[in-house]
C-alpha cells in the first residue's frame, strides 16, 4: 500500500498545525461559528446532536494493521471504546471533545492518516473497489489512480469552496463493487483495443433527495489525462453549479439541467486548454505510485484445498461462513475474506476497540497486515491462504466477528439516523436491529439469498436507500416516524433507483412489511437461482403492492 | 474599516474606486459589461470588477489593456472567484493586480494567493491583525500546480513548494 514520503509527512503535519490554529482562534472568538463551520468540516469535524463527530479518512478503504491499531487506540482513549465504519470507507468517532481533536489528528499523522476533506464542500475521500488488488476480474489495481487523485485534490486552492460536496469512486472491474454510477464522478479503469490504459468517465450520479444514475461523459480517457480532465470537470462545476439552493447544488443537477451533451462540450472545451499542460501525468509517476500497491508475495499454498475441504466437512458453521464471506482470489490458493460488521441485532458498521485490535492481529497473522473497509460497512482481509481460513475463522469467532451474512438480508447498510445525526428525521439503527433480529435464522437467510436492505433516516440518503433492493427511508409525519419503502434499487453495474412502493409504515409495522415483501419474493421467484432484484425486475411492483396493501392500492397505482 | 493588504504590505492610498456607482474616490472600477463597452469605444486602460456569475474569459481580447481586476467573494462559501483568478492568470496571461473583495477572511487568503490573487480588501479585525503580522495560516507544500509562483518538487510532477 502507499507509504508517506517526507513531503506527505510534512504536509499532514502542517495541516494539523493549521487546523489547531483554527480551533484556537475559534475558541478565542476570532472566528465566528458560521466561518468556522466550513473550516472544521473540511477537516472532518461535524457538530452532531449530542457531541462533535470526527470522521477520519481511510483513502480508498485501504488500511494497514498498524493503522487499525491506532484507530482502536483512538476509540479507547478519546471516545467510548468504539468506532463506526461508514459507507464512504471511512471511520467516524461519535464522542470526541473538540479540544482533543488536534491531539487525535497528531496521533493519526503518526500512522499516515488524517481527516482531510472527509466533509465539507470539497473533493472528498476517493473510494474504490474493496477487493482491488486481489480480485480476479480487474483490469489493474485502481488504487494507484485513487491515490493520485487523493494527492492532487488535497487542499486544492481552486476547488475547496465548491457549490457542494464532491465524491469520486473508481473501479477496475466490469462487475462494479464501488457503486461508481451513484457518484459525482465514477471512473472505470479499462484497456482499449490498443492495450492502453484509461478510464470510462461517468458524471452526475448521486443519491440525496434527487437520486440520479450517472451519465457516461467519456468512454475512454487515456490515463495520462486523468488530472487535467478531472480539473476541467471541476472547473465547469465550480463556475456553473447552482449555489442558490443547497439541494440543487450537486453536479447531478448541473448535468440534468445542462444536458449531458452540452456539459460534455463545456468540459471538452475547458480540457482543450489543459490537456497538454503541467497536469499531464508522466508514465514514470504513474509507475512510481503503482509500485506501492504491488501485491504481497503470495507463495503457493496448494495444501489448503484439501484442508479446507476437510474442515468444511467437519464443521457446518465454518462451512457456511466460507460459502458466504469468502470469495475467490486471483491466486487459486488464496481467498478474499469479508469480516461482517453486521452481527445479528447489532449496529451496522460499528466495531469495538478490542475488535479492531483483533482484526489487526489476524491481518498480521494471516493476511499480510492488510485490511479493507467496504462501502457496505464491513471489513475485508484481501489476501488469505485457503490453508489459513480455519484458524482465521476461530480468531474472528472469539471476537464475535464470524457472522456469515455477506450480501444477505441482515447485511444491512444504515446511516446513524436520529440516534446521532442532527439532520435525521427518524431512527435507522433500531430499524436495522429489528429487521436483523427477525431474520436471524441462518438457514432462512440462505434460503432468501442475496438481498440488500439499505436504511436512511432522512432524505439525504446516507444509508443509500435509493439503491437498496429494499430501501427504507425514515421521514417525519405529524411528529411521528414513518418509513417509506422503495423496491428495485441497485448500485452495481446495472444501477437503478428504487421505486416507492406505496404509503409508509409506522415503526411497529415496518418489520412485518419487510417480511411480507420477502415472502412475496419467495412465492414469485422462479427458484433459488433468481435473486430478489432479478425477480423484482421481472415481475414488477404489482405483486408486492398487492401483498402489502391489498387490491385497492394496486388499482389506484 | 476596510484595509487593503497586498503581498508587500498594507496599502494606504488605494487608487481604485470599487463602489458600483462611482461614488467613491479614485479611478472607477467598471463592471464586466461596462468594461467591454469602454474597451470597444476607446483605448483607455481597463479596471474591472468580476462578479461570481461573470465569464472572465470575455476579457481575453482586451486583456493587454486591463490594469486592475477585483474578484468578488460575496460569501465565504462562494468559491467561483478562485476559478476566475485561475483563468485570468493561467488562461488569459493577465499579470496585473487581482484583488479579492467581499467578505474576505483569513483562512481564505492562502487559497487566494495560490490562484494568483495578490491583494485583498478586508474589514475583519482578527484577519487584519494576522495579515499585519504576516502570519498566514497556509501550508507551503502543495499537491497541485497553481498560478502562484512555486517550485517543482523532486518525486511527482504534480507537487509544488512555495517560496518560504
Amino acid at each position: 500500500m502507499y507509504r508517506y514520503d517526507e513531503f506527505d509527512h510534512d504536509f499532514v503535519r502542517d495541516r494539523v498545525a493549521q487546523f489547531t490554529d483554527q480551533v484556537e482562534r475559534r475558541l478565542k472568538g476570532d472566528i465566528s461559528e458560521d466561518a468556522f463551520k466550513p473550516l472544521r468540516l473540511m477537516n472532518g469535524v461535524y457538530l452532531q446532536l449530542h457531541a462533535y463527530m470526527l470522521r477520519v479518512a481511510v483513502p480508498y478503504g485501504t488500511l494497514s494493521s498498524r493503522q487499525m491499531r491506532k484507530l482502536a487506540h483512538i476509540a479507547r482513549t478519546y471516545d467510548r471504546g468504539y468506532g463506526h465504519f461508514t459507507t464512504r470507507q471511512n471511520i467516524q468517532y461519535n464522542w470526541p471533545k473538540l479540544s482533543d481533536i488536534p491531539a487525535i489528528l497528531s496521533e493519526l499523522a503518526e500512522v499516515e492518516m488524517h481527516a482531510i476533506q472527509t466533509s465539507g464542500n470539497c473533493i472528498r475521500n476517493v473510494t474504490a473497489d474493496h477487493f482491488a488488488g486481489a480480485a480476479a476480474d480487474e483490469v489493474a489495481d485502481p488504487r494507484p489512480y485513487a491515490e493520485i487523485l487523493r494527492q492532487w485534490s488535497s487542499v486544492h486552492p481552486e476547488f475547496s469552496f465548491l457549490p457542494r460536496k464532491f465524491k469520486i469512486a473508481i473501479t477496475a472491474a466490469e462487475r462494479d463493487r464501488a457503486a461508481i454510477q451513484v457518484h459525482d464522478i465514477g471512473l472505470q479503469l479499462k484497456r482499449n483495443e490498443a492495450g492502453e490504459t484509461g478510464f470510462a468517465v461517468y458524471v452526475g450520479g448521486g443519491q440525496g433527495r434527487t437520486p440520479m444514475v450517472a451519465k457516461l461523459l467519456n468512454p475512454f480517457l487515456p490515463e495520462e489525462h486523468l488530472l487535467s480532465y478531472v480539473t476541467a470537470i471541476m472547473r465547469v462545476y465550480n463556475l456553473h453549479g447552482r449555489r442558490d439552493n443547497k439541494y440543487k447544488a450537486r453536479i447531478k443537477i448541473l448535468v440534468h439541467e445542462t444536458g449531458i451533451d452540452n456539459l460534455a462540450a463545456q468540459v471538452e472545451a475547458e480540457w482543450e486548454h489543459l490537456r497538454a499542460g503541467e497536469l499531464k501525468l508522466p508514465d514514470a509517476d504513474i509507475a512510481a505510485i503503482t509500485s506501492y500497491f504491488a501485491p504481497p508475495e503470495l507463495s503457493d499454498r496448494a495444501e489448503g484445498w484439501a484442508q479446507l475441504a476437510a474442515w468444511k466437512r467437519t464443521d457446518e458453521e465454518f462451512s457456511g461462513w466460507v460459502g458466504r464471506n469468502v470469495a475467490p482470489h486471483r491466486h487459486p490458493d488464496y481467498a478474499m475474506v469479508t469480516i461482517s460488521l453486521k452481527p445479528i441485532g447489532g449496529i451496522p458498521g460499528d466495531a469495538s476497540a478490542d475488535q479492531m485490535d483483533a482484526v489487526a492481529a489476524l491481518a498480521d497473522e494471516f493476511g499480510f497486515g492488510e485490511i479493507r473497509v467496504t462501502h457496505e460497512q464491513n471489513l475485508v482481509l484481501p489476501h488469505v491462504a485457503l490453508a489459513d481460513l480455519e484458524p482465521l475463522w476461530r480468531g474472528l469467532k472469539a471476537e464475535g466477528l464470524e457472522t456469515a451474512n455477506s450480501g444477505l438480508i441482515t447485511d444491512i447498510i444504515a446511516c446513524p439516523g436520529l440516534d446521532y445525526c442532527a439532520l435525521a428525521n427518524a431512527r435507522s439503527i433500531p430499524v436495522a436491529q429489528e429487521i436483523s433480529n427477525r431474520f436471524a435464522d441462518a438457514r432462512r437467510q440462505e434460503e432468501i439469498g442475496e438481498l440488500k436492505i439499505k436504511i436512511s433516516g432522512c432524505i439525504n440518503a446516507c444509508g443509500h436507500h435509493h439503491v437498496g433492493h429494499i430501501g427504507i427511508l425514515g421521514v417525519e409525519k405529524k411528529g411521528a416516524e414513518l418509513y417509506q419503502i422503495t423496491l428495485g434499487g441497485s448500485a452495481d453495474e446495472n444501477t437503478s433507483i428504487g421505486e416507492i412502493i406505496g404509503r409508509g409504515f409506522e415503526p411497529e409495522r415496518l418489520t412485518d412489511a419487510i417480511e411480507v415483501i420477502v415472502d412475496t419474493y419467495l412465492a414469485e421467484r422462479t427458484g433459488r437461482e433468481e435473486p430478489f432484484i432479478d425477480c423484482y425486475r421481472r415481475v414488477g411492483a404489482a405483486p408486492f403492492k398487492l401483498a402489502l396493501y391489498g387490491g385497492s392500492e394496486v388499482e389506484a397505482a | 474599516m476596510t484595509r487593503i493588504w497586498t503581498t508587500s504590505g498594507f496599502l494606504d492610498n488605494d487608487p481604485w474606486d470599487l463602489s458600483t456607482d462611482g461614488s467613491g474616490e479614485g479611478a472607477r472600477v467598471l463592471s464586466l459589461d461596462e468594461a467591454l463597452e469602454l474597451a470597444a469605444g476607446s483605448n483607455e486602460p481597463i479596471a474591472v470588477r468580476i462578479e461570481p456569475a461573470d465569464d472572465v474569459t470575455r476579457l481575453a481580447p482586451v486583456v493587454d489593456r486591463v490594469v486592475f481586476v477585483a474578484v468578488n467573494f460575496p460569501a465565504f462559501s462562494d468559491g467561483r472567484a478562485f476559478s476566475h483568478a485561475s483563468l485570468l492568470r493561467d488562461r488569459l496571461g493577465y499579470t496585473g493586480e487581482i484583488r479579492a473583495i467581499g467578505g474576505v477572511l483569513l483562512d481564505q487568503v492562502p487559497f487566494m494567493l495560490r490562484v494568483g490573487i495578490d491583494s485583498v480588501a478586508t474589514s475583519h479585525g482578527p484577519t487584519i491583525e494576522r495579515l499585519a503580522e504576516n502570519n498566514l495560516p497556509g501550508i507551503k507544500l502543495h499537491y497541485q500546480p497553481a498560478a502562484a509562483e512555486s517550485s517543482p518538487v523532486a518525486g511527482y510532477s504534480w507537487r509544488r513548494r512555495s517560496a518560504p
